[in-house]
């Protein structure tokens, strides 16, 4: 039926869909690992080593492909839980720079690997990724994202997430609970490498640099970072936004950008979060805190998704989420 | 060792624009705690300013009197401040002001999306290939017991070592400057002493936005070309400069800037160009290892 019906799309639409799709996936690898309150700057690159593992296994082992994903879990699993434990006791920033300069390191590393084709990339990898093949593995990520909203782990990750502190005090193994939670991330966005991989049948070290990596931070901030429909919409938005502004190709991304900043400042946590739009509307509220931005402070409300100060109507319901 | 001083000049010339640009980052997020993506960027408009400065006054390049040289070029790196002055305080007023005091990737990712404006305004306007910025300061080349130094990287220095100057007397000698020490230590304490907070922003991200622009003058005539993705790899490494450095102090980042040319431009001269983009890296990992707070410390967030 499914192929009955993708017969009927255009396949440029079935292209972007299927793009959109493996984006959404490595997103919610993001998700995943940002979930206890790390933050990785380094997702293309653990997407990318899960890529190479199962592209050489596939095209130079013929492993099956499906065998190939799950070696490419393995590895995005095994990469998180290494750099969960390096960057476990750093704050917020100096994680994120640090997996920067790791995901920096292993572009270069694979630039000097000749066994996977170094900068000419690793090629001649089969194509086996299907529309259905990446939406049945986005539906399971989804499931689970769901599951672990309402489970203990994800609510232990969430309390990590708003005060370590508070939440090793409730009992809660906190490095145990972080590490697993990077690790997680790390093995979903490993399985969108391996899908990406066998859909764009190349795998170039510069698919694993930072601006990658920070483009699937965009994605999960974009869409709001606390749900888990939030870096689904954002990935699937900002992929097919793009594709939408095609009418003038040669301004299309210059409406993006714009698009991109107006919204994050309007929606400052993010399109989709846990609070309601509450009384007043997004475009209101934004306003008066122009207006009334000369308020003293900046760095007053510093903390994760508070609302300055000057915006009241958005900020009642926070305590609850 | 006549190659080893080669190197060496060269490293410095590149390494005190890689501080230049470090500074204005490092003097935003210091004030601000805001990372600005769009400080690449600004650094790009400079050099695209350049070009159609130059271009516009139909400047001979060779031939020109040493004092009309110099004039001409300081008119141009004037007019690139200005426009990218500009710039910085409409940056600030639209994008930064709304963003800045929520968690840090909100204005992190609101500035991506002004760079990925101004990238592809730019490459809309200039075409995507490099242009080609013609050169004011007569070519002569000034050989020193076989080391080679032009009369463009002497002034690339020159003007690095002077904006340099300019910004720690800011700093440390001026009203505003001890207001911008101020809102950095204590936004809060500062407010209620009475420093206008917006105003300082405004200033910091201008005069940030300036000092990149005019990097972005001097590395566009010295390579003589203007790329609408030149900032990139550029605003990148400048970005480790600063957390190498941390951002308690100027002179560190100076250092720093300074530091990562040169041992740059040592691993081109001596090992393999392959691996110079690798060294700004290998040394943030290095740094963050066994400093997390920067080789001289700060960036509390």
């Amino acid at each position: 039926m499914l192929r009955s019906i993708l017969a009927h799309v255009p396949a440029f639409w079935v292209v972007t869909l299927i793009t959109a799709g493996i984006n959404a996936i490595i997103t919610m690898g993001v998700y995943f690992s940002n979930a206890a309150g790390a933050l990785s700057a380094c997702h293309a690159a653990i997407a990318g080593m899960g890529a190479y593992v199962g592209a050489v296994l596939t095209t130079n082992f013929d492993w099956p492909f499906l065998l190939a994903l799950l070696a490419g879990v393995m590895v995005g699993f095994l990469t998180g839980m290494l750099l969960a434990l390096v960057t476990l006791r750093m704050n917020e920033l100096v994680a994120g720079l640090t997996t920067l300069a790791f995901g920096e390191t292993m572009v270069i590393i694979a630039f000097n690997l000749d066994y996977i084709g170094g900068a000419n990339g690793f090629i001649g990898i089969p194509l086996e990724t299907t529309f259905a093949a990446v939406y049945i593995v986005l539906a399971l990520v989804v499931f689970v994202a769901w599951r672990f909203d309402r489970s203990r782990l994800g609510y232990a990750a969430r309390a990590c997430r708003d005060n370590a502190h508070a939440a090793a005090a409730m009992g809660i193994n906190t490095p145990w609970v972080k590490t697993l939670v990077f690790a997680l991330g790390g093995g979903i966005a490993g399985a969108g490498g391996v899908l990406r991989a066998h859909y764009v049948l190349v795998q170039n070290p510069e698919d694993m640099g930072f601006f990658f990596s920070v483009n699937y931070l965009i994605f999960w901030v974009f869409g709001g970072s606390y749900t888990f429909w939030g870096p689904l919409f954002g990935a699937m938005f900002l992929t097919i936004l793009p594709e939408l502004l095609r009418f003038s190709l040669y301004d299309r991304f210059i409406i993006y950008g714009v698009i991109l900043t107006a919204i994050v400042i309007v929606r400052l946590q993010g399109v989709i979060t846990r609070v309601p739009l509450g009384r007043r509307s997004a475009v209101r509220a934004w306003w008066s805190r122009r207006e009334g931005s000369d308020g003293p402070a900046p760095t007053q409300s510093r903390r994760r998704h508070s609302q300055p100060s000057s915006a009241p109507g958005l900020g009642g319901s926070q305590g609850s989420r | 060792m006549e190659q080893f001083f080669q190197q060496l000049i060269n490293g410095i010339m590149i390494g005190s624009t890689y501080a230049v640009v470090a500074l204005g980052f490092g003097l935003i997020f210091s004030v601000m705690r805001v990372v600005n993506l769009a400080h690449p960027e600004i650094f790009m408009v400079g050099a695209y300013v350049a070009f159609v400065v130059i271009t516009r006054l139909h400047v001979p390049g060779q031939g020109l009197g040493v004092s009309v040289a110099v004039g001409v070029f300081l008119l141009v790196l004037v007019l690139a401040m200005v426009v990218t002055g500009v710039v910085g305080l409409v940056l600030e007023r639209l994008v930064v002001r709304p963003t800045r005091g929520t968690y840090i990737l909100t204005p992190f990712i609101a500035t991506s999306g002004v760079s990925i404006v101004l990238q592809n305004g730019a490459q809309r306007v200039f075409g995507p290939d490099p242009v080609r910025v013609p050169s004011v300061i007569p070519a002569h080349t000034f050989v020193v017991s076989g080391v080679r130094v032009t009369s463009m990287q002497i002034t690339t220095v020159l003007t690095a070592v002077l904006i340099m100057l300019a910004l720690r007397y800011y700093v440390y000698r001026t009203r505003w400057g001890r207001a911008t020490r101020a809102v950095a230590e204590k936004p809060d304490v500062a407010a209620a002493c009475g420093v206008n907070v917006n105003l300082v922003s405004q200033l910091t991200v201008s005069i940030a936005s300036i000092m990149a622009g005019a990097a972005g003058v001097t590395l566009g005539l010295l390579y003589s070309s203007a790329a609408p993705f030149m900032g990139l790899l550029f605003g990148l490494k400048s970005f480790v400069c600063m957390l190498v450095a941390g951002n308690r102090y100027i002179e560190a980042i100076m250092a720093v800037g300074l530091l990562l040319g040169v041992v740059e431009a040592m691993v081109t001269g001596y090992v393999s160009s392959n691996l110079r983009d690798a060294v700004a890296f290998a040394l943030l990992l290095a740094v963050l290892f066994f400093r997390p707070q920067g080789l001289f410390g700060s960036y509390e967030v």
